[in-house]
């Protein structure tokens, strides 16, 4: 279950790429986004290299590459996660962050955790790299990937034993991937629309009602908020 | 051969005192052109009121500045002006002006001290104002409106333009009679046709400029009054004739764009975005009418060209065919959304573009600018949403905005020529140097 709170909300985002758009010359030009270093090239903002190499192993078993599509790696999601991680959602700049916290509060009573995304993050990479550890004998990054596929079942399962304020740990790490692998290429993931192409999305058109309710494919590949076509 | 040098001397002498007396001699001034009691006194509100007609704020007041303390750049052909500060400040405004002084301002272009007022002011058209209208903007600006000392910038014009005494000759050869006379004897019409005319001085902008940059009509019984002009690069579209941007419209039309800045076909922009802003969205419902009336009138038996059939340019943009040209494509994936592939729009809240007037008019520095830095519509109590469209100048380049203007200059029914990369490079350059 995903804390509702922890959403990046549609009119949040819109409204945030609006405003991006209007900030358009401290933007970057979109034509730079061509020019991207490898993935291990990147240099991460926020992650270190350890937890870099957790979150390049767990999106990896979360989208695989090896399905129809691309996988969270193709499309860069880990450069989405450190980014966000970064930034305000890291920062947990829109949420209500004041006591009293209740971690061991029911679920139903939403985020509890005096943590931060970003320190949950944290905090939580390195807990459940200590439980692979101890149960595996590694770290997550360094395991074969039906370990890490039992070890991520284990963490959704809530079965490894983090503490209460961690209790969202797994819940952002999976919607972090779903938001990185389908977000607009400017925030990182989504590497030239690749996710878009594969469903079929046509981006920030915004607008193709001449075809809604036609039973035929939409002809145009997708367009990002940088103008770019895919 | 003494003769003859006398009579050059003479003549020389003549010329220098004629020049002299042209320079140092006091221009009459215009008298008041209908008899107002000496103890006449605005109604409460009426001062104002006429201030809204004039538009006085939209100039006087600088971006960021003091409302009415002047110092507001105003871009002439020939060099930048400042506006002046028309609030009661001794030193620096219009404080001690007598209502002679003021009324000379407003009908000659007269400072009391005799310097000539360049044509910035729009004097042609306020020599039309009533003396009611005169004496309660003598009382609002003297009495209500409260002195703030601000000396505006001088006027940064090359030589010899920068002769202001020259301006008398100019105003000899450009002005017309002073005082308004109706074209119609319909009330109502007459309403309309003053403040047109008159105090909203629509021809400033609206009416194109003759060999001397005079307005090259000042009343509606000549055909180019209103015929279309030019304001800071952009087209002040014409209002009546065969390439009116308000051919079709209701009266109903029009009271919404003055009001709101908005209406079924369009939506202002440029600089009458201020005019919306400063001066219209306060004019009462009658003089609403009166005015809307008025233009109405001007565009009888003007025929739109608009097609209502399906165009080629619609069933192109609705094929989403991935070979199409890259300016329906680029439309497609800009503009569609909300201006759609009938270029329509919708009422009140996207402007049309099929039959735009900054889309097809003559110069695409109006349409090249609002594509590059978008634009935002006024607040106003009947629409306080400021609708906005984005800019584009992140997202297209300069071969891109060219061919996206060119398809939509010539796209449905518009036919208009197109436009060129270098004519963009040009204009991002100067928006670019601007926010600088």
């Amino acid at each position: 279950m995903t804390p509702k709170f922890l959403q990046t909300s549609r009119r949040a985002f819109l409204g945030g790429s609006a405003a991006a758009a209007a900030l358009s010359a401290l933007s970057e030009p979109a034509l730079a986004q061509r020019n991207q270093p490898t993935l291990d090239q990147y240099e991460p903002v926020y992650l270190t290299a350890a937890e870099w190499a957790f979150v390049m192993a767990a999106v990896a078993r979360i989208i695989p590459s090896d399905g129809d599509g691309p996988g969270a790696i193709e499309a860069r999601v880990p450069v989405f996660i450190d980014r966000q991680l970064a930034g305000d959602f890291g920062a947990a700049s829109d949420l209500y962050m004041e006591g009293p916290f209740a971690p061991e509060a029911d679920m139903n009573l939403g985020t509890q955790s005096p943590l931060t995304p970003a320190e949950i993050y944290r905090q939580g990479i390195a807990a459940f790299d200590a439980w692979c550890r101890s149960e595996q004998g590694a770290a997550l990054g360094d395991l074969d990937p039906d370990a890490q596929d039992a070890a991520l079942q284990a963490l959704a399962d809530d079965e490894v034993g983090l503490k209460p304020e961690l209790r969202e740990f797994w819940t952002l790490l999976l919607q972090n991937t779903k938001e990185g692998y389908f977000a607009d290429p400017r925030h990182g993931g989504n590497a030239g629309m690749q996710a878009w192409v594969y469903i079929g999305f046509p981006g920030a058109r915004a607008n193709f009602h001449e075809w809604a309710g036609r039973d035929e494919a939409y002809p145009l590949g997708p367009v990002d908020i940088a103008g770019e076509r895919a | 051969m003494r003769t003859l040098l006398n009579i050059v001397l003479g003549l020389v002498v003549l010329g220098g005192v004629a020049l002299l007396a042209f320079i140092a001699v006091p221009v009459q001034p215009t008298p008041p052109q209908q008899q107002v009691a000496a103890d006449w006194q605005p109604e409460e509100g009426q001062g104002e009121y006429a201030m809204r007609l004039a538009d006085c704020a939209a100039c006087h007041t600088a971006p960021g500045g003091e409302r009415f303390a002047g110092g507001r750049a105003i871009e002439s052909p020939l060099g930048t002006i400042y506006s002046s500060n028309i609030t009661p400040d001794d030193e620096t405004g219009i404080g001690g002006w007598s209502l002679e002084d003021f009324r000379a301002a407003l009908y000659d272009g007269m400072r009391p001290d005799g310097t000539h007022l360049y044509p910035a002011m729009p004097y042609e058209n306020y020599r039309k104002l009533t003396e009611e209208d005169v004496r309660a903007l003598y009382h609002y600006f003297i009495e209500e409106v409260e002195p703030v000392q601000n000396a505006a910038p001088e006027a940064d014009l090359p030589f010899p333009f920068d002769q202001r005494w020259t301006l008398r000759g100019w105003k000899w050869l450009a002005l017309d009679e002073p005082g308004f006379r109706a074209d119609t004897d319909d009330p109502v019409l007459a309403r309309g046709e003053y403040i047109v005319e008159g105090p909203g001085h629509c021809s400033a902008c609206h009416t194109p400029r003759n060999a001397i940059m005079a307005e090259a009509a000042v009343d509606t019984s000549d055909e180019a009054f209103l015929s279309g002009g030019e304001i800071a690069g952009w087209t002040a579209p014409a209002l009546r004739g065969p390439g009116s941007a308000i051919a079709g419209w209701s009266q109903e039309d029009l009271v919404a764009i003055f009001s709101t800045g908005r209406n079924a076909h369009a939506a202002v922009n440029g600089e009458m975005q201020l005019v919306i802003q400063d001066s219209t969205q306060y004019m009462s419902e009658e003089d609403l009418a009166a005015m809307s009336a008025y233009l109405v009138g001007l565009n009888e038996g003007v025929l739109l060209e608009r097609s209502e059939d399906v165009t080629e340019t619609e069933a192109l943009i609705a094929s989403a065919d991935p070979d199409m040209p890259l300016g329906a494509r680029l439309y497609i994936d800009n503009c569609n959304a909300c201006h759609f592939a009938n270029g329509r729009g919708a009422d009140e809240v996207f402007p049309e573009l099929d039959g735009n007037s900054l889309v097809t008019a003559e110069s695409p520095t109006g349409l090249i600018s609002m594509i590059l830095g978008g634009s935002e519509l006024p607040s106003t109590p009947k629409r306080p949403y400021s609708l906005r469209m984005p800019g584009f100048s992140d997202r297209l380049t300069d071969e891109e905005v060219a061919e996206l203007a060119s398809f939509v200059r010539q796209g449905w029914s518009n036919d208009a020529a197109v436009v060129s990369a270098d004519d963009v490079a040009d204009l991002r350059g100067e928006a670019e140097a601007k926010v600088e």
